[in-house]
């Protein structure tokens, strides 16, 4: 039999005389979680707890203050962790989601010797080279890992690191510059796990990762383009973000309409409605103008809606 | 029409297997036809909301900026007004398309409501009372997706406001449990739901997600401490209700894996009792973990995700507020996590002995 979703069922249960045990009996045969789907569940929820709450038990262990343990001694241990980990990692006969749920744990103890690093020599647990020293050590594995949760871990540290660098060495308010930055660091990795099968057949990232980065991205572009245009003496930079960000936005509609994504669509057509409300605001905020935006709001998002609704009949076919 | 062909080969299927299945081809052709014109999945529907939400915003700071809160009165009528103009359209123009322009009357009629009432110095309750009648009425009348889940949203964070605004604190135990049972009875009974008339099955998706985040809205009340004066003594009640639905779905998982054996069933039963012990003062982790559950089994992703991320929000929660040293809690979490790798290291290597065998 073809496979049946929720829809269908629904649908078809409207229009006949199917019975309840009849909807009872096609839910739990097509739909719901069968006894496979279980046991991949339950394994994969107690790996990660167990790995989640072992990790920062470690960082706590190491975050409490051990005035009577010498710096070598503190350094040594965590280091010791991270090396029976890693080996255990290499030479245990596991399957390779348990070994990469283990190495992501080990990711985390790493940021963990940092930060200790950080309270033994006074530099601060949040210095932002603290974050580019753990976002250096772990790269390697993190690409040889390529492992989803662990690359959305990595992008967060890039993120970070430079969100620090940005306050702590540059001290500077210009956020238009920080939002460019980090939306080209989110598109880039966005793009990169697209299109890198093309280039790498090992490149593949599952729908929650991309789409988890483009969010970043539309959020980035849309603060920064927001910022830009409130800005009394719009810099270069935002004359940059515009241009790249148009162009992602132009090449970011091409791919939703390719690849069938309603998802894409609706986070670029916000933010681009959102961005030209600010455009509204900038040109005027008087009372007439905000009675304005309402309406344009509600006349482009209808207009989004009913142009996707459209393509959703299309696609259907 | 591609979809017709595939309803058509499972409408086949299903009457082969059971002759006296009747299915009316027409008609179902025809809802296809409307459904497909209405049907929009989550990203048409986050998109309407916020739409919707950004479009009463800037209303709202237009009556703002224009000074038109100077009569209570008129504020009243015009929030009445609009909520009436948003439920007629979704009564007589049930289309996806104007949903943005009914939310955004729905929400702005709410906002200019609620504000006449405090304009007119009347009883503040009467904000919250009008929300859940409003509610009530919209979810009795409406055929629209957003609007129903808005409204089971409205009439829920009402009655959490009525609660504290009145000091009962300790009420949201008994909210918690009532929303636990409705939520359990509704994910676990979707065959009798969908089966039961048109309408109920029409209103079954918004319910199940309007239900979800009520639940959420519960949790959260407890899931912070000090967010709420709620007797300390009292938490486990929550938790009461919490376990007993958590170890009941225990008992239906342990039957779709067909362990039968009760010895073991009971041991993993005493298992997962242990484990959410520990909990009892934080219901709101268990409240995650019934989420989680719940919509893992029913295959539905949408709850699955929400009951990930509060999961790690309210165990983070948890651990922050915790009244002991970095050491002590060092100590609990790294037992716990390695109670969870030795239970996983277990049951695969069970797992891969049976599969051996």
């Amino acid at each position: 039999m073809t496979k049946i979703d929720r829809e269908d069922l629904q649908l078809i249960s409207r229009h006949s005389n199917l019975s309840e045990k009849g909807i009872e009996k096609i839910l739990k045969e097509q739909i719901y979680s069968d006894q496979n789907d279980w046991r991949q569940f339950l394994k994969l929820v107690m790996i990660s707890l167990g790995v989640g709450f072992t990790a920062f038990g470690i960082l706590f262990f190491f975050a409490y203050n051990w005035a009577d343990l010498h710096k070598f001694v503190k350094l040594g241990l965590i280091e010791a962790i991270i090396i029976c980990l890693t080996i255990g990692i290499l030479s245990a006969r596991l399957n390779k989601l348990t070994k990469n749920i283990l190495l992501s744990g080990t990711v985390l103890i790493v940021g963990v010797l940092f930060a200790v690093f950080g309270q033994i020599y006074q530099t601060g647990a949040n210095a932002y080279d603290f974050f580019l020293g753990w976002t250096l050590f772990v790269t390697l594995w993190v690409v040889v890992a390529n492992f989803a949760p662990l690359w959305l871990i990595y992008i967060a540290l890039i993120n970070t690191t430079f969100i620090l660098y940005h306050q702590q060495v540059l001290r500077s308010d210009a956020s238009v510059y920080l939002h460019t930055i980090c939306f080209i660091i989110n598109g880039v990795s966005l793009i990169l796990f697209l299109f890198g099968n093309h280039i790498n057949s090992k490149i593949h990232a599952p729908g929650w990762y991309t789409k988890t980065l483009a969010l970043a991205t539309v959020v980035f572009a849309t603060l920064g383009n927001i910022v830009g245009i409130m800005d009394n003496k719009p810099a270069g930079w935002f004359v940059l973000l515009l241009i790249l960000s148009s162009l992602l936005y132009g090449y970011g509609i091409y791919y939703a309409l390719r690849r069938q994504s309603h998802f894409y669509l609706s986070i670029i057509a916000f933010s681009v409605i959102v961005i030209f409300c600010f455009v509204l605001i900038r040109i005027s905020n008087g009372q007439g103008m905000f009675f304005l935006i309402s309406i344009y709001v509600i006349a482009s998002v209808t207009l989004v809606v009913r142009q996707m609704l459209k393509l959703q009949k299309k696609w259907k076919g | 029409m591609e979809r017709l062909e595939k309803l058509k080969s499972i409408v086949a299927a299903l009457t082969r297997d059971d002759s006296e299945v009747v299915i009316d081809e027409k008609a179902m052709e025809k809802s296809i036809v409307e459904h497909e014109e209405n049907q929009a999945g989550l990203a048409i529907k986050v998109l309407t909301i916020f739409g919707g939400f950004l479009a009463t915003i800037s209303f709202i700071a237009f009556c703002i900026v224009a000074g038109l809160y100077d009569s209570g009165g008129g504020l009243l009528v015009f929030g009445i007004v609009f909520i009436v103009v948003a439920i007629l359209l979704d009564r007589f123009y049930d289309r996806l398309i104007i949903d943005t322009f009914s939310v955004t009357m729905y929400a702005s009629g709410l906002a200019l409501a609620g504000w006449g009432i405090g304009a007119l110095d009347l009883d503040l309750d009467l904000i919250p009372l009008l929300y859940i009648l409003v509610g009530t009425i919209i979810i009795l009348v409406t055929r629209g997706f957003i609007l129903s889940f808005l409204s089971v949203l409205a009439v829920s964070g009402s009655i959490i406001t009525l609660m504290l605004s009145n000091n009962h604190y300790d009420l949201i135990h008994l909210y918690n449990t009532i929303c636990t049972m409705l939520v359990t009875c509704l994910f676990l009974n979707e065959a009798k739901a969908i089966s039961m008339n048109n309408r109920f099955s029409e209103l079954y998706g918004p319910f199940r997600i309007g239900l979800i985040f009520s639940l959420l809205f519960g949790l959260i009340v407890l899931g912070k401490k000090g967010f709420i004066p709620v007797s300390e003594n009292l938490v486990w009640l929550s938790s009461v209700v919490m376990f007993a639905v958590v170890l009941y779905l225990v008992t239906k998982i342990l039957n779709i894996l067909s362990i039968g054996d009760v010895r073991t069933k009971a041991m993993i039963l005493i298992a997962s009792g242990l484990i959410l012990l520990p909990t009892v003062f934080s219901p709101a982790i268990s409240g995650a973990i019934l989420i989680l559950l719940l919509s893992f089994m029913v295959n539905y992703r949408t709850g699955m995700a929400i009951g990930v991320i509060a999961l790690v929000y309210f165990i983070s929660q948890y651990y922050y507020d915790l009244n002991f040293s970095l050491l002590t809690k060092s100590i609990m979490l790294i037992s716990s996590g390695s109670l969870f790798l030795l239970l996983y290291f277990f049951t695969s290597k069970k797992n891969s002995s049976n599969e051996e065998l």
